[in-house]
């Protein structure tokens, strides 16, 4: 077959989704095998044709990325978010929960005010553009990274999973973590990473962003029956869960 | 067949022995819990405990399993577990559903990926020591069972009672040293630990007969009660993932890097996880909670009934009930409230 033509652009991000990729070790072989790269991580070159498929990395913080972002759309034959960050907008929300001011202020103290530090609400990638997958996590799972690109190369619809986090704990005989006083997140998380967190001991944080219809009154009546107020819950939710809606597949 | 008395100093160097020539799996401590494991000693057996985290069923159908490899143009060839084992401590209302599947499986197609390890494993059954805190077994009729397992033991104080039941069984309890016929007393004894059980695992009463469900399902499809407790339903699966008579499952092919050969796989699935009834095209047919919440409800008390000449297809075990965080999943509750709305006709 043709190799399709792939490229890698990041915005707000730590690159830990592309370190995922490239301690793929044997496997990246394989993918290099059967991918063009064409771009990786860098600014877009003026005669680059379309892309076959494009992964965005990172999260959109600045209104010149958000056009940036749209150019890149209209090269993009597929388009995959990839990572938290991408997907749901990640850590970096965080700063949605406060004045945008007073953050600027905070991170880059007299500086604030240049007009390269612009800042604004941050978003995840389908709030800007049209997505057409996501691969979830902070960061992603590699072996779902690489199932999603065989599956593009060969024309299917990838299966991410629409069920929380609980059915691949319970599928590896946890004990739940809420008996043990944990507010663990895996009943209204989507599940993918094989319950990564609560197989090690770890309440599940949020990092795949919610199912498709989270049960937000299960979770109110939870709470009361765990004795917690609806602020321990939300203070638990702001690394991932900051102004976060569902997250279609 | 035979009855045989194992002192329980004797059992211990009996299981020791069988663990040098045999995979065994066996109940161990998991924290402050209980589950299935690799037995590496006699010691680590904990037949006193309550209840496990998971139902012995994952050695039968496994949360994932290859079912099938194939090369594209060339065919595909069927995977199976071959590998001989002993299952020790499955309790009385776990062994109900262990029989419960093996009619459900050899419907319509035998499944030949279940029966492989089905037929290659040699149960254990264990009488129930120390009753969990949700199990309802008694209400349930599945708190002793009177077949399925190879051998079934009973802690009768200093020693086990160790029946045969097959010829698996007879084998297996041939490799006991120091064994020795069970005399009329120890019988006594097995019995008021099986008239204790019948009446004493108990902790939620089912108001009416097991065989009443079927009927008093008939005649609820539209009762307001699923409706006000999936209100509250995560729609989360723990309830169908802890549930030894679930056996619904998922199948997914996933191609090589040489895009010719691949796997066919199939996974747990649960009919509480939104998508579950979602067929090609996108349609799904029990889009609201409340229809996927009644669906378990019905599939324990009225469809698998239907499926197996009469038995409910729930053992009363309680794992759901431990399970699900909002609490609703208590069958007995859900079965009591009809009860009482509808009365028993
Ligand atoms: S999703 Fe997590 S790991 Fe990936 S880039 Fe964002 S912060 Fe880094
Ligand atoms: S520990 Fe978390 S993910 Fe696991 S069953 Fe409990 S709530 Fe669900
Ligand atoms: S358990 Fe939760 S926080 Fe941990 S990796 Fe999975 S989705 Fe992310
Ligand atoms: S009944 Fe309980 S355990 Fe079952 S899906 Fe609903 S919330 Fe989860
Ligand atoms: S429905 Fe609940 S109590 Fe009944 S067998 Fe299943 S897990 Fe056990």
């Amino acid at each position: 077959m043709d190799r399709p033509r792939v490229a890698i652009f990041d915005f707000a991000c730590c690159e830990g989704c592309q370190l995922q990729i490239v301690n793929l070790e044997e496997e990246l072989l394989e993918l290099i095998d059967v991918l063009h790269v064409v771009e990786w991580r860098e600014a877009m070159s003026e005669q680059s044709r379309e892309y076959d498929i494009v992964i965005i990395e990172g999260s959109i913080t600045r209104p010149e990325d958000e056009k940036r972002l749209e150019i890149i759309r209209t090269r993009a034959k597929t388009l995959i978010a990839l990572g938290a960050c991408a997907t749901i907008g990640g850590v970096n929300k965080l700063k949605n929960n406060f004045n945008l001011a007073d953050v600027k202020q905070c991170v880059y103290g007299k500086a604030a005010n240049m007009p390269h530090l612009d800042t604004a609400p941050t978003k995840a990638v389908d709030e800007v553009v049209k997505v057409d997958y996501k691969i979830h996590g902070c960061p992603i799972d590699r072996k779902e990274f690489t199932y999603v690109i065989r599956c593009l190369l060969i024309g299917k619809r990838p299966e991410i999973p629409e069920y929380p986090v609980c059915v691949e704990c319970k599928a590896r005989g946890n004990p739940c973590l809420w008996d043990y006083g944990q507010v663990c997140l895996g009943p209204i998380i989507r599940a993918g990473c094989g319950a990564r967190c609560p197989s090690s001991g770890f309440r599940c944080f949020g990092c795949r962003g919610y199912v498709d219809d989270p049960n937000i009154n299960a979770a109110k009546d939870v709470i009361e029956r765990y004795n917690l107020s609806v602020d321990a819950l939300k203070g638990k939710m702001v690394l991932f869960g900051s102004g976060q809606g569902p997250t279609n597949a | 067949m035979s009855i045989k008395k194992l002192k329980k100093d004797i059992f211990v160097h009996f299981i020791d022995n069988l663990i040098r020539t045999v995979k065994v799996i066996g109940v161990q401590a998991k924290g402050e819990r209980f589950d299935y494991g690799l037995l590496a000693s006699a010691k680590d057996l904990r037949l006193d405990y309550d209840v496990t985290l998971q139902p012995p069923k994952k050695y039968f159908l496994p949360p994932v399993e290859t079912l099938v490899t194939y090369e594209v143009g060339d065919g595909y060839s069927s995977q199976y577990d071959c590998e001989q084992f002993v299952l020790i401590g499955v309790h009385p209302y776990d062994m109900v559903a262990i029989n419960q599947l093996d009619e459900l499986f050899r419907q319509d197609n035998v499944d030949s990926h279940y029966f492989a390890r089905r037929d290659n494993a040699t149960i254990v059954a264990c009488d129930v020591v120390n009753p969990s805190k949700n199990v309802f077994a008694s209400s349930m009729g599945t708190a002793t069972v009177k077949n399925g397992y190879d051998v079934l033991l009973t802690d009768i104080g200093d020693s086990y009672l160790a029946e045969a039941a097959t010829e698996k069984g007879e084998n297996l309890l041939a490799k006991a040293a120091g064994a020795e016929e069970a005399n009329k007393e120890d019988l006594n004894k097995r019995q008021q630990v099986w008239d204790k059980n019948e009446a004493g695992l108990n902790k939620h009463q089912l108001q009416c007969k097991v065989t009443d469900l079927p009927r008093l399902l008939g005649r609820a499809y539209n009762h307001p009660v699923w409706e006000e407790k999936a209100k509250t339903c995560f729609n989360c699966g723990s309830c169908n993932m802890v549930c030894p008579t679930c056996y619904c499952f998922d199948i997914q092919d996933d191609v090589g890097w040489d895009f010719i050969t691949g796997k066919r796989q199939r996974a747990w699935d649960g009919c509480l996880l939104d998508g579950f009834t979602k067929v090609a095209g996108g349609h799904e047919f029990r889009k609201k909670r409340a229809d996927r919440f009644r669906h378990r409800l019905y599939r324990k008390g009225k469809y698998v009934p239907e499926k197996i000449g009469g038995q409910i297809a729930c053992v009363g075990c309680g794992r759901c009930i431990d399970a699900c965080l909002p609490d609703i999943a208590n069958p007995v509750n859900v079965y009591n409230r009809l009860v009482a709305d509808l009365g028993v006709k």
